[in-house]
């Protein structure tokens, strides 16, 4: 089995060794410019402490972005279907089968009498 | 103690005002200037404390900025040397007895290099940094 081959599309081509070639190459670059960084600072002190304009770090709690508030604009614009739905989420069973029951019965008053 | 080679080409310097009238930072801003141009010789000013050899300070320390002074300095990586720019930073100046102070700057954190005026000319400010990077040598050969 020819394994290096190159596959031509008609607008360009894609052979594994040159992207493998270029990844190495990739890879030293990285590594070369990692190289030369400050390699001294010592960690658990100030040093590796992110620099807030010499403002102490808060803790985790404040500076964490929950998932919940990517989604702030959608809920706000659809907030008045959450006012409502979201009540109606009790998490007790009894509540959810009485749901079931209650949209159950009003579909079979819609089948029977209207259809 | 061993310097990283990055000395041996350049010297970067953070800037950190104390309760400055901004006088000094005019001259420091003047002293970056392509008149003077130190960055020809690796010398500039960086934004972060992280990548600083040497902190500039300037103006006397107000009771604010002490934490702030201290945090930050912590924050260099070593060796780095503190120079204090101006009258202000160095005894206090006109306001050594403000009720707002904390003292001078060598009362908060060491001083390496003091640069006197009020505020001082922008070759004195760069004489500063050449005895500064002179102690830095200094303390590359391990005679500091």
């Amino acid at each position: 089995m020819d394994l290096p081959v190159s596959l031509s599309t008609g607008t360009g081509y894609w052979n594994p060794l040159a992207w493998l070639l270029a990844t190495v190459i990739a890879a030293v670059i990285v590594y070369l410019i990692w190289q030369r960084g400050e390699s001294g600072y010592k960690k658990g002190t100030a040093q590796t402490a992110p620099f807030i304009s010499g403002n102490p770090e808060p803790g985790k709690e404040m500076v964490h972005v929950r998932a919940s508030n990517l989604y702030w604009g959608y809920l706000d614009a659809l907030k008045g279907y959450y006012e409502r739905i979201v009540p109606a989420h009790t998490g007790v069973v009894n509540d959810y089968v009485l749901w079931y029951l209650g949209v159950t019965a009003l579909l079979m008053v819609v089948v029977v009498v209207f259809i | 103690m061993k310097l990283t080679p990055s000395f041996n080409r350049s010297l970067w310097a953070f800037h950190f005002n104390s309760g400055s009238c901004n006088g000094c930072e005019i001259e420091i801003v003047a002293a970056i200037t392509p008149r003077y141009d130190p960055e020809r010789f690796g010398i500039k000013l960086v934004g972060s404390p992280r990548h600083a050899d040497v902190m500039v300070v300037t103006g006397p320390v107000v009771k604010k900025m002490k934490d702030r002074l201290i945090r930050v300095y912590n924050q260099i990586p070593d060796p780095k040397l503190v120079m204090c720019v101006g009258t202000c930073g160095i005894s206090g100046g006109v306001f050594y007895d403000s009720y707002n102070l904390e003292g001078p700057v060598d009362e908060v954190i060491p001083v390496d290099v003091y640069v006197p005026g009020c505020p001082p000319r922008p070759e004195a400010i760069i004489h500063g940094v050449v005895a500064a990077w002179a102690k830095l040598e200094r303390l590359e050969g391990g005679s500091a």
